[in-house]
């Protein structure tokens, strides 16, 4: 009976994997940290995560200056400074849309305030006491997406075979979307211009 | 000095000081690679955070380490500390010269009447232009911390008063922060030495505005019949030692100088004494003292934020809604020379100036205000001619009241109102000393103003002084002698830090 199940567990893997590949490529144009994802699958919705990303506001900064999370997570922003911070974002930018913003308000050493991003867009992270403070959270629609690394490559894994749109964006560029086709391993470049 | 020279002096003083030196220190920003905001509210105006990292020794009040992006240059490893006096204690230097520079202009448009100031008989007086471009002041600035609980300041006008014209000295000191050699708590005594501007409950030296607070520049000079020729102004600059502590964003702060004596009214030093050293700045063994004490009640309900150094609104953090009042008092001798004409004689005349001020602040609203008496012994002449005797004491009095309101971040309009009351003031405005002279025991404006923040280091100021509609009438006969006029006046500055 165990090695029954043990070899359905591997076909089923294996099925699986046949199925799901990697979006990977590079980015060019722009230096520093980029965000590639998958955008909106038209009848599909994504769970949100239950683990709280974190952004934290240390030495004057925030922490990590680009964060992405999926849609309808809930992030914790963390005060590690012997000072007080806020945090506001003026609205969440989605295209040519923009959402409202909105102030958690200001809270000391140690603390933390949690909000919940509903709909995907890009925000920008700001303390209101400190304005050259700056962070970016870039809120996806998908669960497939992956940040570009020193060389501007970035890899996507496990993103199921099909049709998709996908997107990347910089801080202070336009983002640019282009369709890909996923079957197996997929490569999509991009050249981004601030 | 005659008293008419003293009075024009005391005159130029003022119409100089009507467009202020202000300060700020980019060099801070550079080194924590914060924004001029984190300290400031309208720079120089500082917000509570800047009045506890200037409290602290220009550090941040806690975890400074943390926050130093440039870090300084070790002059010794924090553990020579342990083999102390085997090796010198160690400090820091910045990891960038601190220097910082300003440059501030000013424009200034006066009132269409203002040349009926002059008598039209006998003599054209001087001719006051309807619109003036002012001297530009490029200050040298450069402050910070040598670790240890050691900070230091130096401001220098490298040019005041037109292209290529030297400027001067402004503040020079270093500060010792001895709260922990003493187990005190938290900055409650340090030691500054060296040349500074009183303690004044807001500076004068580094005021946000484009004018000064008049009280704080007014000197007591006394009439013909008087032997007062004090040119002394409380925000004058001085040489001393200052005891201090406290904090100025909440609870006590107290300040006591020693400084030297005040040497209007005659040379600084003896003609016949070389100058081998430094020279002299004193004319007697004398020391002027000088001391202010104040407390701040800082008014939110929530005791965390009461005690925080900005209080936490929903928001963002602000300063505190508070009640602050205070006292401060200067106690010295002004020299005089009387030649008897057989004899020089030297009067030592004491004088005082004391005051008290209160402040009320409400988030972005800041209401406060001054009172200040100044009184001088007026020793002159004995009937015999040959000794001092007591006269008529010279006093005066004055103060301001001021609101200012952030009605944006970058923008703050503020309404004054100043009043200096000197009868000696108007019995030399009589000479015909100065436009902006007193013609009238009170000496009153209202000044509306308006600055705005183009970026957080480049500052608009505009400022409107109203002054009273006044004539000029001889004291002896009452006769009118000049036509009516009026010494408004518009001023716009423009000033830039980096």
């Amino acid at each position: 009976m165990n090695k029954t199940l043990v070899m359905l567990s591997a076909i089923l893997a294996l099925t699986a994997s046949s199925l799901a590949g990697n979006i990977s490529g590079k980015l060019s144009g722009v230096t520093g940290v980029s965000v590639v994802y998958v955008d909106t699958i038209a009848g599909k919705t994504f769970p949100p995560p239950e683990q709280h990303p974190v952004m934290n506001q240390k030495g004057l900064a925030m922490v990590p200056h680009i964060l992405v999370v999926q849609a309808g997570s809930t992030v914790d922003f963390l005060n590690s400074d012997k000072v007080a911070h806020n945090v506001f974002w003026p609205s969440v930018q989605s295209g040519s849309k923009k959402g409202p913003g909105h102030n958690l308000g200001t809270w000391p050493q140690g603390d933390k305030r949690s909000f919940k991003f509903e709909q995907a867009g890009v925000a920008s992270i700001l303390c209101n006491v400190h304005p050259e403070m700056s962070g970016y959270l870039v809120i996806v629609p998908t669960p497939y997406f992956a940040q570009t690394d020193s060389s501007g490559a970035y890899k996507i894994d496990n993103v199921p075979d099909g049709q998709y749109t996908l997107t990347a964006w910089h801080e202070g560029s336009k983002a640019q979307s282009k369709p890909v086709a996923v079957a197996g391993d997929a490569k999509a470049d991009f050249t981004l211009s601030k | 000095m005659s008293r008419s020279r003293t009075v024009l002096l005391a005159l130029a003083v003022f119409v100089c000081t009507a467009a202020q030196s202000s300060f700020a220190i980019p060099a801070f920003a550079r080194m924590y690679g914060t924004s001029c905001s984190t300290c400031h509210i309208d720079f120089p105006k500082l917000n509570d955070f800047g009045k506890a990292f200037k409290d602290a020794g220009f550090k941040f009040p806690k975890d400074d380490d943390s926050f130093v992006k440039i870090p300084p240059v070790m002059l010794g490893a924090p553990a020579q500390k342990e083999i102390w006096p085997k090796a010198i204690w160690p400090g820091v230097i910045p990891g960038l010269p601190p220097i910082s520079v300003r440059y501030a202009t000013f424009f200034q448009v006066l009132s269409k009447n203002r040349n009926n100031f002059n008598s039209p008989t006998p003599a054209i007086g001087d001719f006051i232009p309807r619109t003036d471009f002012q001297d530009g002041t490029l200050t040298l600035l450069m402050a910070g911390s040598f670790g240890s609980g050691v900070s230091y300041w130096i401001d220098d006008d490298i040019a005041a008063g037109g292209s290529g014209a030297a400027g001067g000295m402004g503040d020079a000191w270093l500060k010792f922060n001895l709260s922990n050699v003493f187990k005190l708590p938290n900055d409650a005594l340090s030691l500054r030495v060296g040349q500074f501007e009183l303690d004044l409950p807001w500076s004068q030296a580094r005021t946000w505005n484009l004018s000064g607070w008049d009280i704080f520049d007014q000197p007591n000079v006394g009439t013909g019949a008087d032997f007062v020729n004090n040119s002394f102004a409380i925000a004058s600059g001085t040489q001393g030692v200052e005891l201090s502590g406290g904090h100025s964003y909440g609870g006590y702060h107290y300040s006591v100088a020693v400084v030297n004596q005040n040497t209007s009214g005659t040379a600084p030093g003896p003609a016949n004494v070389g100058s081998g050293g430094d020279g002299f700045f004193s004319d007697s063994n004398f020391k002027d003292l000088y001391g202010r004490v104040s407390y701040r009640v800082n008014l939110e309900r929530d005791a965390e934020s009461r005690k925080g150094i900005q209080a936490a609104g929903a928001t963002g953090p602000h300063d505190h809604t508070y009640v602050e009042l205070g006292a401060f008092g200067f106690y010295g001798r002004s020299v005089q020379r009387f030649d008897t004409g057989t004899a020089i004689l030297t009067a030592r005349e004491p004088f005082y100036r004391i005051g008290a001020h209160a402040a009320f602040n409400y988030r972005t609203f800041n209401l406060f205000g001054a009172y200040m008496y100044g009184h001088d012994k007026n020793l002159v002449l004995n009937t015999a001619g040959d000794g001092l005797a007591s006269g008529q004491p010279v006093h005066f009095g004055g103060g301001f009241v001021e609101a200012d309101y952030m009605a944006l971040p970058w923008m703050m309009t503020s309404l004054r109102w100043d009043s200096v009351n000197s009868a000696s003031d108007r019995l030399n405005g009589v000479d015909g000393a100065g436009f902006f002279s007193a013609f009238h025991s009170t000496r009153t404006r209202i000044t509306p103003g308006v600055q705005f923040l183009i970026h957080p280091n480049i500052k608009a100021a505009f400022e409107y002084q109203i002054r009273p509609e006044q004539v000029v009438t001889d004291p002896t006969t009452g006769d009118i002698v000049t036509g009516p006029f009026r010494t408004n006046s518009a001023v716009a500055g423009l000033d830039f830090v980096f």
